[in-house]
């Protein structure tokens, strides 16, 4: 069980990492995408591993992936409508909405 | 198979290496394909630890439907789109436009389908149906549809919402 919450929580990290240190949108948008992977990663492990009768976690890791296509869709829109006036996919010079 | 050292230490190994190469490579495509690796990767643990129904899920939406609209966002930072000549917004805002919009719309179709696939009252044999050793299906179609049944109704709703959002921001046109 614990291997594969050293997984979770080690793309949890990667993804934390990457969204406060990198300047890249997609990159952080990308970022954002491993937590929410290590979080559904954790959701699974426990579900298997502790609820073998409902699986819980295997439902709202469902609603995870279901709401982290929706996020993903709607920030890459909006990053497009910003690139279209900064000319720019650095972060730093997103100041202003 | 969740034990096994053979399909995880391999496998943990490659999923936190391209993760990092998706974070340090310079060129954004490359982080996309890594990107895309981490994500079948992801899929196979939940494969391992028993959960078919989210891996399939998973390399669906992130392993394909996700990385087709996260490169046309690279492809429209390309150098080629900087040109002026080209006329980059005219030609590319109704493709992302449609395509943002094809994904929530399939997500919506795939949740009032699977809502009909999962219902007691729709497959009468579906209690009897057992796919896997854990009973997957019968713990899906009673999270969702008796414990979670709210939240799954935001959820469609706030698909709907989206897709509402998308056509009245392309209608302003801003």
């Amino acid at each position: 069980m614990y291997q594969y919450l050293m997984v979770g929580l080690l793309l949890f990290i990667i993804g934390l990492l990457g969204s406060v240190f990198v300047k890249n949108v997609i990159k952080i948008l990308i970022s954002i995408e491993f937590m929410l992977l290590g979080i559904n990663i954790n959701f699974v492990t426990f579900a298997t591993y502790c609820d073998n009768i409902n699986f819980d976690g295997y439902v709202v890791a469902l609603f995870y992936i279901a709401i982290g296509a929706v996020e993903l869709a709607v920030a890459l829109y909006l990053f497009y409508l910003m690139y279209t006036k900064k000319q720019s996919d650095n972060v730093e010079k997103y100041t202003d909405l | 198979m969740i034990d096994n050292p053979i399909i995880f230490y391999p496998s943990f190994v490659l999923i936190i290496l391209f993760a990092m190469i998706t974070l340090f490579a310079r060129n954004i495509v490359y982080s996309l394909l890594s990107a895309i690796v981490v994500f079948f990767f992801g899929a196979l643990f939940f494969y391992v630890l028993g959960s078919e129904y989210n891996a399939i899920i998973q390399a669906a939406i992130y392993g394909l439907a996700v990385p087709i609209i996260v490169g046309i966002s690279i492809m429209f930072c390309s150098p080629y789109y900087k040109n002026p000549e080209v006329k980059k917004y005219k030609i590319l805002t109704p493709y992302i436009t449609f395509l943002c919009g094809g994904i929530f719309l399939l997500a919506f179709v795939y949740l009032v389908l699977m809502s009909l696939a999962m219902s007691p009252d729709t497959f009468h044999y579906l209690g009897n149906l057992q796919v896997n050793s854990f009973d997957t299906i019968w713990a899906f179609a009673k999270g969702i549809f008796v414990n979670y049944v709210w939240a799954f109704e935001l959820l469609s709703l706030l698909l709907l919402i989206v897709i509402a959002g998308f056509s009245m921001l392309k209608r302003r046109d801003i």
